[in-house]
């Protein structure tokens, strides 16, 4: 499983990259562009949700109708996405096709109308976003995990704040994004058979204009909230818990990683096993691992009815306590055949290495092979993550509950 | 690739598409049974039974069971729907016999007592789960308004009564009569060893008995065409959902009716979209094509605003009406092809997915279709093929459940 990477970089500082991929027919493409909800001024929480809407609502010479009529015609599923510090707008598609989405992805990027009555259309779709997460608590626990959890404004809602979506004006929306969609600091990534020299001559085209200086870093605050529990009249409590450990340029990353596929890999795994198949607390539960540039967690949810409430949280906490009491080799074998068998399994799907070459870049400042880690996964040991695990001991966590009855965090 | 068939003197089919170039492999039982196969008394069994396969057979406990496919990192997983219960895993060709062994031993579960007890909680866990879900309550609730005593309209995970109530030895007699090698296939795609694969299923599926009372009351059903809203108090938006007759998994119509859900409310570009989401009075509309055995459904699901109910449902009537007057245009049609066809072709880029279709298409058709020739079918669809769809469908003519705040 030898492969390659491709890069390149524009006079201006952008970045291309491309995995090439012999065996598919699809293209799967994303702009990694600085404009994530934690990168957003303050006062603004949501804006960046409604600038992945509003910049599709007509670009170059092209009103909305027309540019979604001209995507819809390439047959591309799109993907937007909001994170902490990107918005990344992509697609994936038939092959054939990718130059000339390219060209009308240059338009959404460079030349967006950003309309004003577009813009009240976006903002009240954001706002209308936001409301519908209190219909869906498994989602939202999750999202106020992440605020509470990583220091602000890093867990900042990509969602957003109605309060302030409300009063969020077109003008200062517009400003956002001749400020941070800034080429010298955006990642392109394409996945797919392709011809890497054509793709950059396109690009140079399409996006080579000046360098720009990149924009401030942002600057953390302390950390809020222990416990955080919103009343909601439901079936069940939502448990997110999240708690911190290494982040990907650490040299105990793969040891983490490890340590959390033997609490939440697989159906045998410990949370499984002793919240679900031992005692029937539990149908949904489950542990993973969650990183910004900045900062790592281990986030977990479990959703139970409120009676099974504290003593479901009780078992996870006391799970991640007893992690670094003992491990055996039979579960560190099957912590490693599944991480590497699902690196492979996400190997032949080109919007999966899309994703993860342009993560990888904007992590590390490198694209990793999967040889590379596949042998970091190998050389995990007992040992090594028991060490790991001991030296970094789960000193606090984060808790956020949404349902009709709250729990006791100890 | 290349297709591979084999059918055992019990009448259980193995099929098989190999593609030598794929990095990993998958496999998977499609059992020809779910909530619309369930007699009123034992509703819930089928998914109750989904779950109890994974506890494990008289040599393998529930622990034993989940050890044993994570030795293999497989990504494996089930799912009961109203027709079929599928169990399947994707993973690296060298783990591939191993996987399908214990995916043969797994299909005689043991049912113990005390797993059984235990797994109850964990059924209504994830009905409480789904209560939970809105958008998820408000589909199942109209699906049974449409359905209206129609067996498809049961609920797969049944209610907490029913599941207190179910009895093991309910569920004994359901799997001896569903589970027979005569009502599922063993299908796998990927990068496979045939013979091998073929040469396991042989060795334990052949004395699987075959049973005589497998079957199934095809009938079809055009929709009660009732209205009804329920409230919740802790909602925050109104959730509805719209349901109405469409073609059968077997009619060759069933492209055409994949078209006409994409037009009207795929999730960007289409109608709903353009009428409903551009203009913010919904956050979500979509409509979906539901091809089952024998019958079929077109359903939506949008969320909006209380206050924006009337407007939407306006909307929503005028799109209906202009259909029925003057049908779809052929640029409609154009880029509805272009995105049901790049779908495929993603999809079917995973061996996954391409099990998705094989077994599904084993279970409704008994036939094996290329990729070419479902995307063939789709091409070949007019805007005259559609026309007459809305018109014998009538679309606009729909069940409607709500569920939203006081």
């Amino acid at each position: 499983m030898t492969e390659k990477f491709d890069k390149h970089i524009l006079k201006n500082g952008m970045v291309l990259l491309g995995e090439p991929m012999d065996g598919v027919q699809s293209a799967a493409f994303g702009f990694m562009l600085p404009a994530g909800a934690a990168l957003l001024p303050e006062g603004c929480c949501g804006a960046a949700n409604v600038i992945a809407d509003w910049v599709f609502r007509g670009a170059g010479d092209r009103n909305n109708r027309q540019l979604n009529d001209a995507l819809d015609g390439l047959g591309l599923h799109r993907a937007s996405s909001v994170g902490s510090s990107h918005i990344i707008i992509g697609a994936v598609l038939e092959a054939s096709n990718l130059s000339q989405a390219l060209d009308l992805y240059a338009d959404v990027i460079l030349k967006p109308t950003l309309d004003e009555e577009q813009f009240g259309l976006t903002r009240q779709l954001a706002i209308d976003g936001v409301q519908a997460l209190d219909d869906d608590p498994r989602h939202k626990v999750m999202l106020k995990l992440r605020e509470f959890f990583y220091p602000p404004p890093l867990g900042r809602s990509t969602a957003g704040e109605i309060a302030q979506l409300k009063t969020l004006p077109a003008n200062k929306t517009r400003q956002i994004v001749k400020n941070n969609f800034n080429l010298s600091q955006t990642i392109f990534m394409v996945a797919s058979k392709y011809n890497f020299d054509e793709i950059c001559r396109r690009m140079e085209n399409l996006f080579g204009m000046p360098p720009r200086k990149s924009g401030e870093p942002v600057t953390v605050g302390p950390k809020v909230g222990k416990y955080t529990h919103i009343h909601n009249e439901g079936a069940q409590v939502h448990i997110g818990l999240m708690t911190e450990t290494v982040k990907p340029t650490d040299q105990d990353y793969y040891n983490a990683r490890v340590a959390v596929s033997v609490l939440s890999g697989g159906m045998s795994a410990r949370l499984f096993t002793e919240v679900r198949e031992k005692r029937g607390l539990c149908y949904a539960i489950g542990a993973h691992y969650h990183a910004l540039k900045e900062s790592a967690g281990i986030m977990c949810y479990a959703g139970t009815t409120p009676e099974k409430g504290q003593e479901t949280l009780d078992v996870i906490i006391q799970e991640f306590d007893r992690l670094s009491e003992a491990i055996t080799e039979e579960e560190i074998q099957r912590a490693k055949v599944g991480l590497k068998s699902a690196l492979i399994l996400q190997s032949e799907s080109s919007s999966s290495r899309a994703g993860a070459i342009g993560s990888d870049y904007y992590m590390l400042g490198r694209v990793r092979s999967l040889d590379e880690i596949k042998s970091q996964i190998e050389q995990t040991t007992v040992e090594s993550v028991l060490t790991f695990l001991r030296n970094n001991k789960f000193k606090e966590f984060t808790v956020v509950t949404i349902g009709p009855k709250e729990v006791t965090v100890k | 690739m290349e297709f591979r068939k084999e059918t055992l003197s019990n009448g259980l089919d193995v099929v098989g598409e190999i593609n030598n170039s794929a990095k990993s492999a998958a496999v998977g039982f499609f059992v020809k049974t779910g909530s619309r196969d369930e007699s009123s008394g034992i509703n819930g069994v089928s998914h109750f039974l989904e779950h109890m396969l994974f506890k494990g057979n008289d040599r393998l406990n529930a622990f034993e069971v989940n050890e044993a496919f994570d030795r293999t990192g497989a990504q494996f997983n089930a799912f009961t729907s109203e027709e079929n219960t599928v169990f399947y895993a994707a993973v690296l060709p060298e783990y591939l016999v191993e996987v399908t062994q214990l995916w043969i031993e797994l299909m005689n579960p043991a049912l113990r007592d005390e797993d059984f007890s235990l797994e109850k909680n964990v059924i209504k866990e994830e009905i409480a789960m789904y209560k939970d879900l809105p958008s998820f309550d408000v589909m199942e609730k109209c699906r049974s308004l449409h359905f209206d005593g129609h067996p498809c309209g049961n609920s797969v995970l049944g209610s907490e009564d029913s599941i207190s109530d179910l009895t093991a030895a309910q569920m004994h007699n359901y799997l001896t009569s569903r589970y027979a090698p005569n009502n599922m296939v063993l299908a796998c795609a990927g990068n496979l060893d045939w013979d091998k694969i073929c040469s396991v299923a042989k060795k334990f599926c052949s004395r699987w008995p075959r049973q005589v009372g497998a079957t199934r009351a095809l009938e079809d059903c055009r929709g009660s065409k009732k209205k009804e809203r329920i409230e919740k108090a802790n909602l925050a938006c109104e959730h509805i959902c719209l349901m109405s007759a469409g073609v059968s998994a077997q009619d060759p119509r069933r492209f055409a009716a994949s078209l006409l859900a994409t037009i009207i409310g795929d999730d960007v570009g289409s109608r709903f979209f353009w009428e409903l989401v551009d203009k913010a009075l919904a956050e979500t509309a979509t409509m979906q094509f539901g091809a089952m055995d024998g019958t079929g459904t077109f359903y939506s699901y949008i969320c909006c605003r209380s206050e924006n109910v009337t407007k939407v449902l306006d909307a929503v009537s005028s799109i209906f009406h202009s259909l029925s007057q003057s049908g779809i245009t052929e640029d409609e049609l154009r880029k509805a092809k272009n995105k049901i066809l790049s779908a495929l072709v993603i999809k079917n880029e995973l061996p996954m997915g391409r099990l998705a279709d094989l077994g599904s298409n084993w279970i409704y058709l008994e036939q094996y279709r290329t990729i070419e020739d479902d995307i063939n079918a789709v091409k070949a669809v007019t805007v005259d093929d559609i026309g007459s769809l809305i018109k014998q469908f009538s679309p606009g003519d729909f069940t409607q459940f709500s569920i939203g705040p006081p």
